[in-house]
């Protein structure tokens, strides 16, 4: 403890005070009304390097080298001492020969006690330059991340407008009729993943919104596919559902399998038609169905294999622990994808 | 009556191919910048240009926004077509009357947007096509 050899402590309360600036962690300081140093925590010697023997009873400005006589801070805890004002988190950079400047914040306050006589000012100090330099590192991190992310999606969007510049010039040139179907068919993916990815872009991390995403798909689809909206149309009847993201994923790519499959092959020959996608959740059930109005189902042939569509369905069902079940719809075909969650079993069995 | 020209600027040589070829396609003629200066260059040149189909993220002074703007204000009459892959753009920043479209754009629609916006030059400029 440093205590002014003039102020014997008097009282036991008076030397418990001392002691316990003496053992305050944070930097403190007791000042009488001449701003002369009463006593100083171990603490604030320790941080600033100033020799603990000769602070009571000197100048706050003459400690150190100098370096706290700043006029302005004085003037401050002049006036806090006279009672006028007090210094509320008043920052100030201590500038030291040979050292990096300091950023503090200062509190300080008139000690209200019995002793109207004797002026006492409590300063508090806080060294935030390690605190300030992280927030400044934190928010640097944040607009790095935000310009990255920016720059991702950029790239990810002119890697796919490449691929969709290629495939529709191929579509453009290529001799074969068939091949034309399947080069537009793959250009047709490709939109609807890249409306995937926006759409995931757009609602960040979490959950998405089934309604507006599985709308947004459709219409994209529709774009890439549809002649004339007149002839055929998709309908979208979504309920308030909302999915997790990598869920929301593999559903669009379900959406766009059999919806590509249903353009194809429902309405041969400019026929007129609706195709309807259907999603609805009751707890932890869902199912999501497209159906359209068309010419149905063909008899499967036994020497046909299932198109990549049909893989990429059961694939994607698959993942998603859900069935895929197809019925003629009278007119027309219905493909359901049906997650249920088994029930619970057998109640009360020990584990 | 000689084909309408489209002015294509876009940093990337393949997609630019592409949207000159797309351009061709759909009955008008196509012509290339790499970015924004070389655009205005060209702008300055030559006096058909009647439609500026320009992407955003491209290398030097202007990206596709300024040079929308700066289009607007030198070349009035210009229609403008503004696309990009970033997630969080819209008409809003652009020139009133310009229309926005992500990457990667769908060929079809925006063949079909600069038929429309061309066949509006037609009917309120009818008589100037020499």
């Amino acid at each position: 403890m440093v205590a002014a050899p003039d102020l014997r402590p008097e009282t036991h309360a008076l030397s418990l005070m001392l002691a316990v600036i003496a053992a305050s962690g944070a930097p403190l300081l007791l000042l009488d009304g001449a701003l002369k140093v009463i006593a100083a925590s171990a603490s604030f010697c320790r941080d600033f390097q100033i020799e603990p023997a000769g602070v009571p009873g000197r100048r706050l400005s003459a400690l150190g080298h100098g370096e706290w006589n700043v006029p302005q801070l004085t003037s401050l805890l002049e006036g806090t001492a006279s009672g006028a004002t007090e210094v509320h988190a008043y920052e100030f950079d201590l500038k030291r020969d040979g050292q990096a400047p300091r950023l503090l914040v200062m509190n300080a306050h008139k000690l209200d006690y019995d002793d109207k006589e004797r002026v006492r000012v409590l300063l508090a100090i806080a060294d935030v330059t390690a605190a300030r330099a992280s927030d400044k590192l934190k928010d640097n991190l944040l607009r790095e991340k935000a310009i990255l992310l920016q720059e991702v999606q950029h790239r990810v969007a002119n890697s796919l407008q490449i691929i969709a510049s290629i495939l529709m010039q191929s579509a453009r040139k290529v001799q074969s009729e068939e091949t034309r179907g399947h080069l537009r068919d793959a250009h047709s993916r490709l939109m609807s993943i890249a409306e995937v990815q926006r759409h995931l872009a757009a609602s960040r991390l979490g959950d998405v919104e089934l309604r507006p995403y599985l709308v947004q798909l459709c219409k994209s689809l529709s774009a890439s596919m549809i002649h004339d909206a007149k002839v055929l149309s998709i309908e979208v009847v979504v309920d308030d559902s909302v999915t997790q993201a990598d869920i929301s994923v593999s559903l669009g790519l379900i959406v766009t399998e059999l919806v590509i499959n249903a353009l194809k092959h429902a309405f041969p020959g400019h026929r007129a038609g609706k195709i309807v996608v259907e999603y609805g959740s009751h707890g932890a059930n869902w199912t999501l169905s497209v159906r359209d109005n068309g010419i149905g189902m063909q008899p499967a042939s036994a020497d046909r294999k299932p198109g990549l569509g049909t893989n990429i369905v059961e694939a994607l069902a698959k993942r998603l622990d859900a069935e895929v079940q197809v019925t003629g719809a009278d007119p027309g075909t219905a493909v359901s994808i049906v997650h249920a969650q088994p029930a619970v079993a057998a109640v009360g069995r020990s584990v | 009556m000689s084909p309408k020209v489209v002015l294509v600027v876009e940093d990337s040589p393949l997609i630019l191919m592409n949207a000159l070829d797309m351009v061709e396609a759909a009955g008008f003629a196509g012509v290339g910048a790499g970015n924004a200066d070389e655009a205005i260059a060209i702008l300055d040149a030559r006096t058909d240009i009647r439609l500026v189909f320009t992407d955003v993220e491209m290398p030097g002074t202007f990206d596709g926004v300024k040079l929308a703007h700066y289009i607007r204000n030198r070349w009035p009459p210009i229609h403008l077509i503004v696309v990009s892959g970033r997630v969080i753009e819209g008409e809003s920043l652009l020139p009133t009357g310009s229309r926005f479209f992500s990457k990667p754009y769908d060929n079809d629609t925006l063949v079909k947007e600069m038929t429309r916006m061309l066949a509006i030059i037609d009917a309120a400029g009818s008589g100037q096509e020499v």
